[in-house]
């Protein structure tokens, strides 16, 4: 736009003058860099460029940067597949009434706790019990990655958790006193795109007796690609896992370098196997490092599989020289296991570029963005269920699968899972063989697509059974703004862009509305679910990107460069923005669909939602937004205004027994509590930084303790702390 | 003689001032709004932002029917709202909140703008 100073003058003076005062209030999204628009289209249709671009990649064999294998643990030859040590019953089996011994509270993620002792009634009581500082934050003249999204896990005594740096911690229930403090020494080079630690994991041994030094183990995936375990009553490594308590994930990966591969998500046991998936950070290049799922044995930390999507057959570490396939669908999300069927269930992201799937082999295009069954003895895929053909949408599964008993019709039982997804669309599934309990059905798309070479899946997978966690189709009119000049300049942004529906396929020649976009309907929040009352209770995101693929020409003169090339610069394209997406022909721009001038989203509110699912009758209970505008507004400006109109949101619900849902996730940085059979907030409170965490809640010692890490988001821009705030009833001794 | 008012009072200031804001206003929704209609999007935007430009080019020269324009383009614009979002508020917002901000203050103008007519009809009469 070669008018953009004077557009821009004029609609900051529009919107000013035009002087909403304040009501006009947003999402709060980041910063990216704009599509180029039109005019980009440097190549005749049908001959795509060869990428010539300016990043020269290593060789995959090349040896790793330093850093990469962080504790220098000593690799030690290739090793055979092996079967787990057996294992013992762990405490998220059947969790104590006052425990919430792991992530989703159990081994069925259903973020639901027995306590009842905060009810609607009493839950204005709530203060603050104390407030514990993990010590990770932001340095002097670090660029703010820090997202700490932790939700500690409470066993009898402790309360255990993880920093944003991973550092592991026990910290006493009731005051926040430290016990332990375990350090990582992790560097800031190897935070990816987010430096965050969703959960450490309680673990149970079966060889060492009870009374001795780890019996009881807390384990932890890092940043760095390390598996850690210590002992829960002293923080001290444990000796008799991996190399002095640590193995390295980073072994048989081949080139990386630091932050390229990473892990964010507690990594589930599964009799006896702990199964580690990772985070490859999108948008870099096509030969990322692998996507790769693999077990090891809980009690040793020895290698017993690999499921690596291109060498289906070879579940052993790869040989001398080798390594697993590259830039194949990276799992980030947490998984969930099923110890009764021997599964691990694995939800998947999509192959190395995103936005570009010409390169992908059918092996990957078959197990992408999907749930992939895996038997946790073998390494060898039982079931896939596909969210997303051949996905180009970043639609990669950020939630966790809850498990459930599922009740059909004829009364007969269904152990099943239910997958939400960043579409919105709540997948129902038998988890003995992926077929899908509730109907689903593949509905025509746009094919083939407006990508030369890159043809597009003639149908995609609707599940018509469940309710939609989204709303219809964008129109003009749904356009928004302060004034009738940044609505009409959205609505020009809107016309501009290709726009057919979900599915729209990349373009090249000007931008496409991707909606509902990357962040959402659910991302890694993930659901709660009371198996009594049958109520799901799910928050998820309104929010539409504004992407256009660019030339590798264009990507180059755009300075995008993939994190291992020798003159990336922190900050110069990266997970969620602009990628390079090097050995491609096209880079990718992703921005939100906004108006950049008032940082305002261009659709109408809300952008966040809170819905309750009754599971018996698959209908919506109430639904509303979710979140107020008391921090948000045009120009990032607070308008300190109490109206709810629906923020974005990351991090889940959780249910209690005493008929309330705690939330958090808005970027109002408040804790909501609402009550589960109206739908009507009952209490809330601002949290000193943005509570995108999912909360959890704990009894001790007679006393119900509700707990947020308001550790903040750098990418959903609210205030980053380090602060893990406490509540309990200020009524009850 | 120039076509535009000469205020002689702060309200005469306030009215020129509000007219020019007017121009600045409309003349954005004409040029955006004559690609959106050219993109096949809504025509309201051009067609409004003409009668609203042409409202405050009339409101600087002091006619009163720039007012009684601009009051009718409100007007005109709450009807088109409620056709294209309902009593929906928060798709009101955007549509009708600036707008009638404006229209308060065009009211309030008028009687600046009736007395400059006046003066200018009785100065055209007594030059004749």
């Amino acid at each position: 736009m070669s008018n953009t100073p004077m557009l821009r003058t004029l609609l900051l003076g529009a919107t000013i003058i035009a002087g909403t005062a304040g009501a006009g209030a947003l999402a709060q999204v980041p910063p990216a860099d704009q599509p180029p628009g039109s005019g980009n289209a440097t190549v005749a249709p049908g001959t795509p460029t060869p990428p010539t671009d300016a990043f020269s990649a290593p060789s995959p064999n090349s040896p790793q940067a330093p850093g990469v294998n962080a504790a220098n643990i000593p690799d030690g030859p290739p090793a055979e597949p092996s079967e787990a040590t057996p294992m013992v019953e762990q405490v998220t089996a059947s969790p104590a009434h006052d425990d919430w011994p792991g992530y989703g509270r159990d081994d069925r993620a259903t973020r639901f706790s027995p306590l009842d002792q905060i009810t609607p009634s009493n839950v204005s009581h709530l203060k603050r019990a104390f407030i514990y500082h993990t010590g990770s934050k932001p340095g002097p003249g670090q660029v703010n990655k820090w997202a700490a999204e932790t939700t500690p896990i409470k066993v009898g005594d402790g309360l255990y958790m993880c920093s944003a740096l991973n550092d592991m911690m026990r910290i006493d229930p009731a005051t926040g006193k430290e016990v332990w403090h375990f350090h990582a020494n992790e560097k800031y080079e190897s935070i990816p795109y987010t430096a965050a630690c969703k959960a450490v994991v309680y673990y149970t041994s079966s060889t060492v007796p009870e009374g001795e030094h780890c019996h009881h183990r807390i384990l932890e995936a890092t940043l760095d690609e390390r598996l850690i375990e210590v002992d829960s009553e002293d923080g001290k490594v444990c000796e008799g896992f991996g190399w002095h308590g640590m193995v390295n994930l980073m072994k048989g990966m081949g080139e990386s370098v630091p932050g390229f591969v990473a892990e964010t998500a507690p990594p589930p046991i599964v009799n006896g196997a702990i199964i580690t998936n990772q985070e490859i950070l999108d948008g870099q290049r096509r030969w990322a490092p692998s996507g790769v799922i693999r077990g090891y044995d809980a009690e040793t930390g020895r290698f017993l599989w690999a499921w690596d999507v291109n060498r289906p057959h070879e579940h052993g570490e790869p040989k001398e020289g080798e390594h697993y396939s590259r830039g194949t669908p990276n799992s980030w999300a947490a998984m969930i296991g099923d110890n009764a069927l021997g599964l691990v269930y694995v939800p998947t992201g999509n192959s190395a570029a995103d936005y570009y799937s010409a390169m992908r082999s059918p092996e990957e295009n078959k197990v992408s963005s999907a749930v992939v069954a895996i038997d946790v003895k073998t390494g060898e895929p039982r079931w896939v269920f596909q969210t997303v053909h051949k996905d180009v949408w970043d639609y990669d599964i950020g939630s966790q699968p809850t498990l459930m008993d599922f009740t059909k019709p004829d009364g007969s039982t269904v152990p099943a899972l239910i997958m939400p997804t960043k579409r919105g669309q709540t997948f129902v599934l038998d988890r003995r063989t992926g077929e899908p309990v509730l109907p689903v059905e593949e509905r025509p798309a746009p094919s083939p697509g407006m990508v030369p070479g890159d043809t597009r899946a003639p149908t995609q997978p609707w599940s018509v059974g469940m309710p939609r966690l989204g709303f219809a189709p964008l129109k003009e009119a749904d356009m928004w703004g302060m004034s009738p000049i940044d609505q009409l300049y959205c609505r020009l942004k809107y016309r501009r862009a290709h726009y057919v529906g979900e599915f729209t396929p990349p373009s090249i020649d000007k931008p496409w509305l991707e909606y509902p976009g990357y962040n959402g309907g659910s991302d890694w929040g993930s659901v709660a679910y009371d198996e009594k009352t049958g109520i799901l209770i799910a928050n998820w995101n309104n929010t539409p990107m504004y992407d256009q693929l660019v030339s590798r020409k264009k990507a180059d003169k755009l300075g995008l460069m993939p994190v291992d090339d020798p003159n990336y610069k922190p900050g110069g394209g990266g997970a969620e923005g602009a990628g390079a997406m090097a050995e491609t022909p096209y880079g990718i721009v992703v921005s939100p669909f906004w108006d950049e001038y008032t940082g305002m989203m261009c659709n109408r509110p809300p952008y966040g939602m809170i819905t309750a699912i009754d599971m018996h009758t698959q209908k919506v209970l109430w639904q509303h937004p979710l979140g107020s505008a008391r921090a948000n507004g045009p120009f990032g400006l607070p308008t300190h205004l109490p109206l709810t109109i629906g923020t974005p949101n990351n991090g889940g619900p959780v249910i209690t027994a005493g008929g309330l849902i705690f939330v958090a996730a808005t970027t109002d940085n408040m804790i909501h509590a609402f009550d589960i059979h109206t739908g009507r907030e009952v209490w809330n409170d601002v949290l000193p930084g943005g509570g995108q965490a999912t909360p959890m809640t704990y009894e001790y010692k007679g006393k119900q303790y509700v707990a947020i890490m308001a550790g903040g988001h750098h990418f959903m821009m609210t205030p980053v702390t380090d602060d893990l705030v406490v509540y309990a009833l200020d009524n009850v001794n | 003689m120039s076509a535009f008012m000469k205020p002689q009072s702060a309200a005469g200031w306030a009215t020129l001032l509000l007219a020019v804001i007017i121009i600045l206003l409309g003349l954005p929704l004409v040029y955006m709004g004559a690609e959106l209609a050219f993109l096949g999007g809504s025509l309201y935007y051009v067609v409004c932002g003409l009668v609203v430009t042409a409202a405050g080019v009339l409101m600087a020269m002091g006619r009163p029917v720039g007012g009684l324009l601009y009051l009718g383009a409100c007007a005109f614009t709450w009807l088109w709202a409620f056709w294209e979002v309902g009593f929906d508020g928060w798709g009101l917002l955007p549509r009708v909140f600036g707008p009638t901000l404006l229209a308060i203050g065009v009211a309030l103008c008028l009687p600046v703008l009736r007395r400059a007519d006046h003066a200018r009809t009785t100065h055209v009469r007594e030059v004749a």
